[in-house]
C-alpha cells in the first residue's frame, strides 16, 4: 500500500521522504482550500520534491463559480512543468483538466459517490487519464472492499486527519471578529451549541470560505492490515493541523513498532472511526416519515375532512371513482385503529342526497363513532 | 427578436400544493416520490398520486418534474429502475438527479430528459459542460453562481440552466456540508438534514475576552429575486425555482402568483412600475419567511446574507385561514379550515390572477347550515358566496 501526505514545507519534504513516500500533495493557495503555498513557495516545494523523487499531486479543491475558476484555469498552465498529478473534487475542474492537460489526474470522490455504478462512470470518463479514486469517509468497509475489488482504477482513503463537515464560500467568522487584518488572514474558532449533543468543533474561515471540522479526528490506522488485503491501493495522512511530527507515531503504527493504543493515548485530538465498521444513517428515516400520510395506495378513497360527532364526517374524496351509497368503507384512525361501515346516508355540499359522489369532491356521510378528521377512507 | 422567457417551477409537496401551484400560474412543479428524495418526512407522492398530478399538471400545460436528488447508495440504486420505467409511463417531463450513477442509470433506461440538482453544485461552465457530455440536458446551477454567470454557462456549455429565485438556503455548497451524518447519524444527502446550520452556537473565537460569542453565524437569510426578474430574463435563464417542498399550500400558492405575475407584467409592458413591484413584494412578505436576501445573485453573498436570528422568527404578520373546497352561488363558499377566525374578522381570498379579495366574515355557518361565531381547525365552513371566488382558492387574515 501507498502513503501520501500533504507538505507546507521543506522540513516536511525531507521526512516524507525518510519514511519511503514516492508522492506528495502541495497545497497551493488559490488552488487548494487549506493550501499556504504562493506561487514562488510552490515552485520551491515542488523542485525540492522532484530533487528528492517524490511526485507532486497537486491539489485544486476549492469549488469556484466562473468568475474565479476561468482566470485560475488559466493560470494552470504556468505551474504544470511543476506538477506530475492533478488532484480534483469539481466536476469543472476535472473536464478543464481532461481537456487541457495531458497529466494523470486522482478524482476526489469524497462527496456522495456512494454507489459503483457511478464511480465507474467517472473512471470510464476519464479513460486511462484517472489513475486514483479517493473514496467517501460514509463508506462502510464492505463497500470499501467491493470497490476496491470492482473498480479498474485504484482506490485512496483517508487514514488519520480531520473530518470536514461543511463547506461554505460565506465568511462567517469575519463578521464576530472586530479587526481582520487581511483578506488572506485564517479566523479560527472553536464551536459548541446547546441543541448538539457535540462539543468542540473547530471551524476556518479562509480566503476560500468557511469549514467546520468534526469535534474527532478519522483514524484508521488499525485496520491498515485489513484495508490492504482489501485491495486499498492508498492511505493519507492529513496533519495539516496537527503537530507533522505525529507521522512518525503514525508510520510506527503501520510498521508495528508502536502499538495503537499507545499512538491513540499520545496523539492531541480524539479519534473516531466514522463509518468504517457500519454506516446506518438511513435507519432513522422511516421514524422521520409521517405514517398518517402513508398507505394512500390502493383502494384508498381519501380523508376525512370534518367529523362532528352525532351528525356527519365529511370525506374528501381524492380518487377518480368516487363513493356510491352502496360502498362499505375501512376508516383508518390516525392511531392506526380501523373501523368499517357501510354508507346510508350520502349527501353533497349542498346538503342534497344523492346516489354517488364524483371523485374530487366532498361526500358528507353519517357520523361514525371513533372517527377523527385526517383518517384515512378505503372500500373494504 | 422575441424574447426569452423564464418558466416559474414552483415546489409541491403533496397533490394537493400541486394543485394549488398550478393554478396559481407556476409552469412547472417539482415532487418527490416516496423515496430517492431530500424531503424524507415530506408528505411526498404515492404511484396514484404521481400519475393524478402529472394528468392535473399536463391539462394545464404545466410540467413535473420528479426529484431523484438524494446521493444514492448501492442499494438505493438498485431500487430504481422500476421507479423509472413508472415515471417514464405516466410521461413526466423530466428527473433532477445529483449523481452519476443515477444519471446514467436513467439514461440506459428511458429518454426522461435529466436536470443536473444543484446538489450536485454545478458552479462554472466546465462543469456544466461535463454534465451535458454525461446526457444532462439542463443544469439547476449552485446556488453561488450569479445571474450573470449563469448566462455565461448557459452560452458557453449550450445547456438549459434552472436558478434558484426564492425560498430557504443551505449555507453550504449544497450537497458538501455532513453535519447530520456525523452529528446526528441520520444523512442530510439522503433526505435526513437535521438543520443544524439553524442552532445557536457558542464560539471561541481565541480572543482576549474570556467570553464566547453567541451566533447563529451559519444560518442564511431566504434567498428573494424578485427585483431582478429582468435580469434572470436578459441573461436567458430557462427556469425560476421556488424552494420549498416542505412549506404550506399559502407559501405553493403566494410564491406561484406572485413570480408568475410578475413575469407576465414584464412579458406585456416590458418593464416593472415600482408600484406594483411594491405590492408583490408585500405578497412575499405575507408568507412565513426569514429576512430576505438576494444572496449571490448579483454579487458574492456577503455578511448581510447572515440570519443570526433564532430559527423560529418570521417576521410574516399573515395566516392561512383555510383552502376554498367549493364556491357557487348555490352553496356558498365552503371553506376547510385550517387556522380559526371569528365573526366579523376580514379574511383575504387571494385569485388565481389579480388582487386578492377581502370579506369580512358576518355571516358564518357550519355545512349544516348553523350560525357560528368562531370557525375551528379542521372544520368545514360556509360564506356566502362572493362572485370570482372559485375552487382551490386559499384564505388568509392578517394576524
Amino acid at each position: 500500500m501507498k502513503f501520501v501526505t500533504y507538505a507546507q514545507n521543506l522540513n516536511d519534504l525531507n521526512r516524507i521522504k525518510n519514511f519511503g513516500f514516492n508522492e506528495v500533495i502541495l497545497g497551493h493557495i488559490d488552488f487548494s482550500r487549506f493550501g499556504k503555498l504562493s506561487d514562488e513557495e510552490f515552485y520551491q516545494l515542488a523542485e525540492r520534491a522532484h530533487d528528492l523523487d517524490l511526485r507532486v499531486v497537486f491539489e485544486w479543491d476549492v469549488l469556484m463559480t466562473e468568475e474565479k475558476f476561468h482566470p485560475l484555469a488559466l493560470r494552470l498552465p504556468n505551474l504544470l512543468k511543476w506538477i506530475d498529478v492533478l488532484r480534483l473534487q469539481d466536476p469543472g475542474a476535472f473536464e478543464w483538466s481532461l481537456n487541457n492537460t495531458q497529466l494523470p489526474l486522482q478524482f476526489i470522490a469524497e462527496n456522495g459517490n456512494h454507489n459503483l455504478r457511478g464511480l465507474q462512470e467517472w473512471a470510464d470518463y476519464a479513460h486511462d487519464r484517472l489513475e486514483r479514486i479517493i473514496l467517501s469517509l460514509e463508506l462502510p468497509k464492505n463497500k470499501i472492499e467491493e470497490y476496491c475489488q470492482q473498480l479498474k482504477v485504484p482506490c485512496e482513503l483517508l487514514g488519520l486527519g480531520r473530518i470536514l463537515l461543511f463547506y461554505t464560500p460565506r465568511l462567517l467568522l469575519t463578521p464576530l471578529v472586530e479587526e481582520k487584518i487581511s483578506y488572506n488572514q485564517e479566523i479560527a474558532a472553536i464551536g459548541e451549541s446547546e441543541e448538539s449533543p457535540h462539543k468542540g468543533f473547530p471551524i476556518v474561515e479562509n480566503r476560500h470560505g468557511t469549514f467546520m471540522f468534526h469535534i474527532k479526528e478519522f483514524c484508521v490506522l488499525d485496520h491498515h492490515a485489513e484495508l490492504s488485503a482489501m485491495g486499498l491501493s492508498c492511505l493519507r495522512f492529513d496533519l495539516r493541523w496537527t503537530d507533522f511530527s505525529y507521522l512518525d507515531a503514525a508510520m510506527s503504527v503501520l510498521k508495528n513498532e508502536k502499538s495503537f493504543e499507545q499512538f491513540k493515548m499520545s496523539f492531541p485530538q480524539d479519534l473516531m472511526k466514522g463509518f468504517y465498521l457500519t454506516n446506518k444513517t438511513d435507519v432513522l428515516f422511516p421514524k422521520l416519515k409521517n405514517h398518517r400520510l402513508q398507505n394512500r395506495q390502493g383502494d384508498y378513497i381519501g380523508e376525512v375532512i370534518e367529523a362532528e360527532k352525532g351528525s356527519h364526517l365529511a370525506i374528501y374524496v381524492k380518487n377518480e371513482l368516487g363513493l356510491k351509497k352502496s360502498d362499505r368503507l375501512k376508516i383508518l384512525h390516525p392511531k392506526g385503529e380501523e373501523f368499517f361501515i357501510n354508507i346510508y346516508s350520502l349527501r353533497n355540499l349542498a346538503l342534497e342526497d344523492v346516489e354517488a359522489v364524483a371523485g374530487d369532491s366532498v361526500a358528507i356521510i353519517q357520523y361514525a363513532t371513533g372517527v377523527w378528521v385526517k383518517s384515512h377512507v378505503f372500500y373494504a | 427578436m422575441k424574447k426569452h422567457f423564464p418558466e416559474i417551477l414552483a415546489p409541491a409537496g403533496s397533490l394537493e400544493k400541486l394543485k394549488v401551484a398550478v393554478l396559481y400560474g407556476a409552469n412547472a412543479v417539482y415532487v418527490g416520490g416516496q423515496k430517492f428524495g431530500l424531503r424524507t418526512a415530506a408528505d411526498n407522492f404515492t404511484l396514484d398520486e404521481l400519475k393524478e398530478g402529472v394528468l392535473f399538471a399536463h391539462q394545464r400545460q404545466a410540467k413535473v418534474y420528479v426529484v431523484l436528488n438524494s446521493f444514492l447508495h448501492d442499494k438505493d440504486l438498485a431500487e430504481i429502475p422500476d421507479f423509472i420505467k413508472f415515471l417514464s409511463e405516466i410521461r413526466v417531463d423530466a428527473v433532477i438527479v445529483s449523481d452519476l450513477g443515477v444519471v446514467k442509470t436513467v439514461a440506459s433506461l428511458t429518454n426522461i430528459p435529466i436536470h443536473i440538482s444543484t446538489q450536485a453544485s454545478t458552479l462554472n461552465v466546465e462543469a456544466a459542460k461535463f454534465w451535458k457530455s454525461v446526457g444532462a440536458t439542463r443544469i439547476v446551477l449552485g446556488r453561488e453562481v450569479s445571474v450573470k454567470e449563469a448566462g455565461l454557462i448557459k452560452r458557453e456549455a449550450q445547456i438549459e440552466v434552472e436558478m434558484f429565485i426564492h425560498g430557504s438556503m443551505c449555507m453550504a455548497y449544497s450537497g458538501n456540508c455532513v453535519i447530520s451524518n456525523f452529528t446526528q447519524g441520520r444523512d442530510s444527502n439522503r433526505g435526513g438534514c437535521a438543520h443544524s446550520c439553524r442552532f445557536e452556537y457558542s464560539l471561541d473565537l481565541g480572543l482576549d475576552s474570556m467570553e464566547k460569542k453567541k451566533a447563529y453565524f451559519m444560518s442564511s437569510k431566504d434567498l428573494e429575486g424578485l427585483r431582478i426578474l429582468p435580469d434572470f430574463i436578459s441573461e436567458e435563464i430557462d427556469s425560476l425555482k421556488i424552494e420549498g417542498r416542505m412549506k404550506s399550500h399559502l407559501y405553493a400558492g403566494t410564491m406561484s402568483k406572485v413570480y408568475s405575475e410578475a413575469l407576465s407584467f414584464y412579458q406585456e409592458n416590458g418593464h416593472f412600475l415600482s408600484e406594483d413591484l411594491m405590492s408583490w413584494e408585500m405578497e412575499l412578505k405575507k408568507v412565513s419567511h426569514r429576512t430576505y436576501t438576494q444572496a449571490s445573485l448579483v454579487k458574492p453573498a456577503g455578511p448581510d446574507s447572515i440570519f443570526n436570528e433564532r430559527e423560529n422568527s418570521s417576521d410574516s404578520e399573515w395566516q392561512m385561514v383555510g383552502k376554498v373546497l367549493e364556491a357557487s352561488p348555490k352553496t356558498g363558499i365552503v371553506l376547510e379550515v385550517r387556522n380559526a377566525f371569528n365573526q366579523g374578522d376580514t379574511i383575504e381570498i387571494l385569485p388565481f390572477n389579480g388582487k386578492a379579495v377581502s370579506i369580512v366574515a358576518n355571516e358564518i355557518t357550519d355545512i349544516m347550515m348553523k350560525p357560528l361565531s368562531r370557525t375551528k381547525p379542521s372544520t368545514l365552513i360556509k360564506l356566502p358566496f362572493v362572485d370570482g371566488v372559485e375552487r382551490w382558492q386559499l384564505a388568509r387574515q392578517k394576524v
